[in-house]
């Protein structure tokens, strides 16, 4: 993360497509979200908001425009900015037959930013800390493949938490869980991350849903951002 | 990731490279090896540029080979299919084993060993899920690239000893079996190479005895083995079951 730096993401006028469309899947977006907040993006099905997520860790290139994450610029510096972020993607079920254990699991999230993916003692540490932050360290040796749609949010939950990122996206990351656990999710641990001098953007279809801390709403339909609301300010776009 | 089908597809390659060294007389290892490693360069930005899985880039790539290897058997000097070489290739040869070949053998197990211990971790999040690992910063493409080009050295190297239409049972089969009675990917990779080391022993022993094919009855007693770890797996799996009261069943 670059010093003196005031915003976590800057987009100018992207536009990206998906391999074989001609349609952009999001066009002219334009957005700042600061350092140390939480930008809910929300909106229908289809309305790009996974695609939203994608281009800023570069995963999908932009064909127009620019993007600078914490300070770098995107496509170019993609491979260095992911070490510092963290994602939990939307689909996330794996089958019974997955030869992972939870433990496993999250541990991986660690194993990108090692020299040559290598783990040590203190990140099964860590690995320990994540899981019992969530309140499943007794699953630590299931195989994930075995566990509920709600156990299966955590672990990935876990799995980006125990990268201790500075930028942390999340796409529709209650979809499974119940109400207990979205409550603490929202209203203590992710307070307590941004606190920590993590910055979340968070998607969710789900419009009536907002959390306790929520800096920014962002709305999109049809690819296009169409509406932004400061919480700060409370002035909308 | 479909690992499997790559290497179906790795198979196939050596395959049609070995069939064309009958072509021009030389070692099947010189133009297999070259096919596969070639193979293992181009497969993944062949996916990558069309836009494709990479699985069904492996078995596009893989019907292509298919035609080569009858199309270069067809054109090899002598009578085809009937010839030594030919059969060498198709269906392996237990004398093609030297002290030379074993020293290969064991070189490229430890180096592959090696590659998956140091890499364990990045490696483990690529076959979870490449899309997440790649969202992490581990390059997925320079890892699925390495894994492509050594289990092509591999399987060209495994080639002489069950032919070319056999050598992919004794990658799948094996594995296959280890699913059965295994749930970790360690003891996964762990027991499906004892399960192929089992099964070459019993298809070398039988090969001897009753004058049959090697790589036939390599395969032969893998499937043995897979059948009997899918009875070992059912009864397992019946009694744990069993174990269960109704009520929470």
């Amino acid at each position: 993360m670059r010093r003196g730096m005031s915003y976590a993401v800057e987009m100018r006028e992207v536009s990206a497509y998906y391999f074989g469309e001609k349609k952009p899947a999001i066009i002219d977006v334009t957005l700042t979200i600061p350092i140390n907040s939480l930008t809910l993006i929300v909106g229908p099905n289809g309305a790009g908001k996974t695609t939203l997520l994608e281009t800023i860790l570069g995963l999908l290139e932009p064909r127009r425009g620019n993007i600078r994450v914490l300070g770098h610029d995107i496509p170019r510096e993609a491979a260095k900015i992911r070490k510092l972020c963290s994602y939990l993607p939307q689909d996330f079920m794996k089958p019974p037959g997955e030869p992972f254990s939870v433990k496993d699991v999250v541990a991986m999230g660690i194993a990108s930013n090692r020299e040559f993916g290598k783990l040590g003692n203190e990140d099964w540490k860590l690995v320990e800390e994540a899981l019992t932050m969530l309140g499943i360290a007794e699953l630590a040796d299931r195989p994930i493949g075995r566990l509920s749609g709600g156990q299966q949010q955590k672990v990935m939950l876990a799995r980006a938490l125990v990268r201790k990122p500075k930028l942390l996206l999340l796409d529709e990351p209650f979809s499974a869980l119940d109400e207990d656990s979205r409550r603490f999710i929202s209203t203590s641990l992710l307070p307590k991350l941004i606190d920590s001098g993590c910055t979340v953007i968070m998607v969710s279809h789900d419009a009536s849903f907002t959390p306790p801390r929520c800096d920014l709403t962002i709305r999109m339909e049809e690819g296009r951002i169409v509406g932004v609301v400061s919480h700060d300010l409370r002035s909308s776009t | 990731m479909k690992l499997s089908t790559i290497a179906f597809t790795m198979a196939h390659a050596a395959l049609a490279g070995s069939a064309m060294s009958l072509i021009f007389e030389i070692d099947p290892i010189l133009l297999g090896g070259l096919f596969a490693i070639l193979t293992a360069f181009i497969m993944g930005p062949f996916s990558d540029y069309l836009r494709i899985p990479l699985d069904s880039a492996s078995m596009t790539l893989f019907s292509i080979y298919n035609a080569l290897t009858f199309i270069f058997l067809m054109m090899a000097p002598g009578p085809t299919l009937a010839s030594e070489k030919v059969g060498q290739i198709l269906w392996g040869s237990v004398l093609a084993i030297t002290p030379t070949y074993l020293l290969i053998l064991f070189t490229l197990t430890s180096i592959y060993v090696s590659i998956l211990y140091v890499f364990w971790g990045r490696i483990c999040s690529i076959l979870f899920d490449p899309k997440l690992a790649e969202a992490e910063g581990v390059n997925v493409k320079r890892y699925t690239y390495l894994l492509t080009a050594l289990a092509g050295i591999v399987i060209v190297f495994t080639l002489r000893i069950t032919g070319g239409f056999l050598v992919f049972s004794l990658l799948f089969i094996p594995s296959a079996s280890s699913l059965q009675i295994s749930e970790s990917l360690k003891k996964q990779i762990l027991t499906s190479s004892i399960i192929g080391a089992m099964a070459s022993i019993f298809g070398v022993s039988l090969s001897f005895s009753f004058n049959l094919p090697v790589g036939s009855c390599i395969v032969i007693g893998a499937a043995a083995i897979f059948l009997a770890a899918a009875l070992l797996s059912a009864l397992f799996r019946r009694r744990i079951v069993e174990a269960i009261p109704l009520e929470q069943r």
